[in-house]
């Protein structure tokens, strides 16, 4: 009779263990991007941000609309990341389209890192205007994004390990598209 | 010997929860730290009349910042601001590192370190970090609760 209880407490003591142990498969990159998306589709932050490791870094390379101004280059750390996955949630609309993915698995299947394109569409609030209402915007601002990104295994969980991201924001006038409130 | 071995268990768990609990905990200057008078920015470091925790809790109220403590030394901490602002150019990271000092009963900026464009010379980041405090009429320590007392830009109100 005891024999069964320790070896259970055995197997739960070492599946964390078997996680790390764990190989990668196409499979399982594709699902797990397609969870992150469906994170960021939701904008729940806490979600957005358990998908990526301790360890995170965001490294951002953002040509804004006007093109006389430089892109802006910065590296975000998870604490930061996440915060700023806080502040999303205040859009109450926004498209997100991936438009393609190339999954790399590494040799010994440990990581993989993912090439994807994006569209987002999402109101475009001016920098120094305080919007009273989350419709109070005259432009849509379309972001195409390159993301490169390592995924990899953490504490038996899939996880963004980092990620590069080259992105060009673009404008367009209200009236020209229409995005339902969610 | 089996009458031990959940007490034993549990002992370990709760072992276990400290030393997960204590390794992951975040570097923080301690409260007696925290609690010293603010220094202002003149020749003789006049003490503000706020705390170091009162400047900085205010001062968090307008920041969307990220905060991150270090210690460089010895009766010195570093606060690392981080945050992203939207530009006309698009997000732009800021960042600032505030280290204050310890010095006998009263707590200094002792170096700013900042992105480029903002400032980093010690009396427009003391008279910055006090504008909180001020604007919000916080409780100012115990000296300067009197009638007329006086500290760095501070006078106190008569009653």
């Amino acid at each position: 009779m005891r024999i069964p209880i320790i070896a259970a407490i055995l197997l739960a003591l070492c599946a964390p263990l078997t996680g790390c142990k764990r190989s990668l498969h196409t499979q399982d990159v594709i699902e797990f991007v397609d969870k992150a998306d469906d994170a960021a589709r939701k904008r729940f932050a806490p979600e957005i941000c358990g998908l990526r490791g301790e360890n995170f870094t965001l490294s951002v390379n953002f040509q804004g609309h006007e093109e006389r101004y430089p892109p802006s280059k910065f590296e975000m750390n998870r604490k930061l990341f996440c915060k700023e996955a806080g502040k999303f949630s205040r859009l109450r609309q926004y498209k997100l389209e991936r438009k393609s993915m190339d999954i790399d698995l590494a040799d010994d299947r440990r990581t993989a890192t993912v090439k994807t394109e994006y569209v987002e569409t999402m109101p475009y609030y001016e920098p120094d205007v305080m919007p009273a209402t989350p419709d109070d915007f005259r432009e849509w601002q379309i972001v195409e994004t390159r993301d490169e990104s390592v995924v990899g295994f953490e504490s038996g969980d899939l996880v963004f390990l980092s990620t590069k991201s080259d992105s060009v924001q673009t404008l367009t006038a209200k009236g020209e598209i229409t995005l339902p409130y969610d | 010997m089996r009458a031990l071995a959940g007490p034993a268990m549990m002992l370990v768990i709760a072992g276990g929860y400290l030393v997960y609990h204590l390794s992951s905990k975040e570097d923080a200057p301690s409260r007696d730290f925290t609690e010293l008078e603010f220094a202002g920015a003149d020749y003789q470091h006049t003490g503000s009349c706020y705390s170091l925790s009162t400047v900085l809790v205010t001062n968090r109220f307008f920041s969307d910042a990220t905060r991150s403590w270090s210690s460089p030394r010895e009766g010195a901490w570093t606060l690392a601001l981080d945050s992203i602002v939207q530009g006309n150019g698009g997000p732009t990271q800021i960042a600032q590192k505030f280290t204050f000092e310890k010095d006998g009963d009263q707590v200094r900026l002792a170096s700013v370190e900042a992105s480029e464009r903002l400032p980093t010379d010690l009396k427009t980041n003391v008279d910055a970090l006090l504008e909180s405090p001020r604007a919000l009429r916080s409780t100012p320590v115990e000296r300067c609760q009197k009638e007329g007392a006086t500290g760095y830009l501070f006078v106190a109100p008569r009653r």
